[in-house]
């Protein structure tokens, strides 16, 4: 189980960003990504593999300084 | 402890107003050549238009000068105000100050949007705006007090020249025993020997105990303020409650302040930290997208940037509520104490220093080539202390790193010195040299358009080149944001009122990452509502961070999230409560659009304000170089064959870069037209009589401008 905001996913073996991000709606906008306390931005969201029992916030839209 | 005297040379006693629904509906105007100080009261044809904030700013500027009143021109003024809901304790960013001038590197008015205390204490102390005329011949301190009701001009002698020192004696100086009721605006020893000058706005924080700053940093403000011979503007004002604007609605206000705070408490921990990392967040995620701006904007990306990003000033900063208003719930005003200077005056001595936001980080650092946290802290410090914009220092030093790697300019040149990326010290050196008013520091301190001149004239340096890699517009440097890949982020940079600054528009990532605007109408009307939302905090004394750093977590859902609509929901509610003029999202927009359009025409009332000066250099648009397209030929190569439909079979590097630029520099064009038409501009970037006459600036002297450029 990972936890992505205030909402639990069941996780799987190799799971990625991307493929957490396929799970929920409304995830166009995303561009970067708090996997356990560290940013993970777009470019890694395919190769970044999450580990079990992460804790996953989505950021905002990226709005500059 | 201060070793100086301060003369009073003229006081004007006053009674002070009660402030109604946010404004005391009174200018302060001092001018220092004749040392008159005088208090005008503000017509309500003026409040209904221009708001506050920015737009007072911009009609006191209006009507002191002339189309060609230079920036040391007497006539010249420096406005001050905050704005209606500015000073409103509690509500994340309620407030800022905002500071105009005809600005010295663009001949058109700058405008800058600074924390501190200093505006809104202002306004409890009487006066909406403050505009400072004329010239002094001796140095001059201007005391605003709103506890005792005076007004005073004080001749000084012996004060210090180090900004922060200077507003720390002040400070001690007027209320040694409630230091929280100053504020001091002040700029620092370069100010003078450049034009690169900043303000530093204060605020006394209670539980360190020390003078904290934030910068009204663009364009050179410090530059003319130091120019009039003014040593510092002091404002003194007592306790300060959500009572002290007199809200129309206090509950109302009480309620939209709770929610929109609440929210941030909860929200900002789970999304961008700011409370703990300020806006360094934005570093590594602008690495990863290949948007950090690394040797003068040649790449947007470098192995090292980790060094410079959040997970490491997180651990520097030091800890503690950093609000540069009060209350302020994102609190994202960080600073590093006990940091030890390596060079200059301050060597081997522990300061504080207040920063590193990103822009400083990415313009002293990044762009330099230099990925060092701690010189970051020393460039910060001493631009901040010696009164210098650290984005155009940064921005400036590239452009002369990028020269000098490319030989356009040599040792011979430099006094001896190796600019070429990466040197600290001797980037530090040349902020030095521009405190001491000597060596190629002073030329560097001119900004980069009069460098261009200066080393093309005196140096026989290719003046082409320099062209297409000096990133300045309308004179003004670029702040730190790759556009290269965004068409719409050019526009915002292009297009901006002042030159480009990204407080006008920042759509990099709604139109790179998310293409999220496909077509120029898209970006155009994006280049509409954004510019026109986000002057808004401008007018009414606000922060824009709290608008959309932090948003609701039901965001996402909204079709269009980047406008984070349930916030301007609550920022209506915010105006309304404030100032009993009922207003719906839907209202916010025009009245910007007033404002932003007088703005425009104040700049052709300047000489500027046309098509061709919102011109771009070459590098925001796209490759220069050869190994610059290189370092990215898969993405140009595909730009050009799926994008432009070019076939590229057998064509050399160079003849790529060729015709790339042509498309890309065709397709900047046909935005300019988009966003001209979008915004009820003639093609040459005017607005149109229509314009003008529905947003109800019709008035003689515009009419007559507009005449005088054909426009009728
Ligand atoms: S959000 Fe940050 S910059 Fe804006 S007022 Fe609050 S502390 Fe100051």
């Amino acid at each position: 189980m990972i936890t992505v905001g205030d909402k639990e996913i069941e996780w799987h073996e190799g799971m990625t960003i991307r493929d957490m991000l396929n799970m929920l709606e409304h995830t166009q906008f995303c561009a970067a990504v708090r996997l356990n306390g560290k940013l993970v931005s777009s470019p890694f969201f395919e190769t970044k593999e999450i580990p079990d029992k992460s804790v996953i916030y989505l950021l905002p839209l990226i709005a500059g300084g | 402890m201060a070793d100086f005297t301060l003369k009073e040379i003229n006081t004007l006693e006053y009674v002070r107003p009660e402030i109604d629904k946010g404004y005391t509906d009174q200018s302060l105007h001092i001018n220092l050549t004749s040392k008159e100080i005088k208090i005008n009261l503000i017509d309500k044809k003026v409040k209904d238009k221009f708001i506050g904030g920015k737009g007072y700013d911009l009609w006191f500027m209006w009507n002191a000068v002339s189309g060609k009143t230079k920036w040391n021109d007497p006539a010249n003024a420096i406005c001050i105000a905050s704005g209606p809901l500015g000073g409103t304790p509690g509500y994340p960013g309620g407030g800022k100050s905002i500071v105009t001038t005809i600005s010295p590197l663009t001949g058109i008015p700058i405008d800058s949007n600074v924390g501190g205390y200093f505006g809104p204490y202002t306004k409890f102390s009487g006066f909406d705006v403050l505009a400072l005329t004329g010239k002094s011949d001796k140095e001059i301190v201007v005391l605003i007090d709103g506890i005792d009701s005076k007004i005073k001009l004080y001749e000084v002698s012996g004060l210090t020249n180090d900004s922060y020192t200077l507003s720390a004696q002040l400070t001690d100086y007027f209320d040694k025993e409630k230091p929280v009721n100053i504020s001091v605006v002040s700029t620092g020893s370069a100010a003078k020997n450049t034009e690169l000058g900043c303000l530093n706005f204060t605020w006394f924080d209670a539980k360190r105990k020390r003078v904290r700053y934030k910068q009204a940093g663009r364009g050179g403000i410090g530059t003319v303020f130091a120019h009039k011979n003014i040593k510092a503007v002091v404002t003194r004002w007592g306790s300060v409650s959500m009572k002290s604007n007199n809200p129309a609605d206090f509950d109302a206000l009480k309620n939209v302040t709770k929610l929109h705070a609440g929210e941030i408490n909860t929200l900002d921990p789970k999304q961008n930290r700011m409370a703990l990392v300020g806006t360094t967040h934005l570093v590594p995620i602008m690495n990863d997208h290949d948007c950090l701006p690394v040797n003068n904007f040649k790449y947007g990306q470098h192995p090292e940037a980790h060094n410079i990003g959040e997970a490491v000033y997180e651990h520097i900063f030091d800890k503690g509520f950093d609000g540069c208003w009060r209350g302020c719930a994102v609190a994202c005003a960080h600073g590093v104490k006990d940091f030890v200077p390596f060079t200059g005056p301050y060597k081997g001595q522990k300061v504080f220093v207040d920063g590193p936001e990103y822009e400083t980080v990415a313009g002293c650092g990044s762009n330099l080539g230099i990925f060092d946290p701690f010189f970051i802290l020393e460039m910060n410090f001493y631009c901040d202390t010696y009164g210098l914009d650290t984005i155009s220092i940064g921005t400036g030093i590239a452009f002369v790193m990028e020269c000098f790697e490319m030989g356009l300019i040599t040792k011979e040149h430099t006094g001896g010195m190796d600019l070429s990326f990466g040197n600290r010290l001797n980037a530090l050196e040349l902020l030095h040299q521009m405190v001491r008013g000597e060596g190629f520091g002073m030329i560097v301190g001119k900004g980069i358009r009069k460098m261009k001149a200066i080393f093309a004239k005196d140096f026989g340096a290719e003046a082409a080149i320099m062209q297409d890699i000096g990133m300045e517009s309308k004179g003004l440097e670029f702040s730190e944001y790759m556009t290269k890949e965004s068409l719409a982020q050019q526009g915002g940079y292009g297009m901006a009122l002042k030159g480009p600054q990204h407080d006008e528009a920042w759509l990099i990532f709604l139109d790179m990452v998310h293409n999220f605007m496909p077509t120029f109408e898209n970006k155009a009307e994006a280049l509409h509502w954004f510019p026109m939302f986000r002057t808004w905090f401008g007018l009414c004394g606000l922060c824009k961070l709290p608008w959309n750093d932090i948003v609701p977590e039901d965001n996402r859902q909204n079709p269009e999230p980047a406008k984070v609509v349930k916030h301007v929901g609550w920022y209506a509610d915010f105006f309304s409560s404030v100032t009993g003029r009922k207003v719906s999202p839907d209202d916010l927009i025009p009245m910007s659009e007033a404002v932003y359009n007088f703005q425009r025409l104040f700049n052709l009332k300047m000489g500027y304000g046309t098509r061709e000066h919102d011109t771009l250099p070459y590098r925001a648009v796209g490759p220069v170089t050869v190994d610059e397209y290189l370092s990215r030929a898969e993405r140009y190569d595909k730009d050009l064959t799926e994008n432009y439909k070019v076939d590229i079979t057998g064509m050399e590097v160079a003849e790529k870069v060729a015709v790339l630029r042509k498309h890309r520099e065709a397709r900047y064009e046909q935005l300019k037209d988009a966003v001209y038409k979008r915004r009820g501009w003639t093609p040459n970037g005017i607005p149109t009589v229509e314009t003008v006459k529905r947003l109800g600036i019709d008035f003689h002297d515009v009419m007559e401008l507009l005449k005088s450029h054909g426009v009728c």
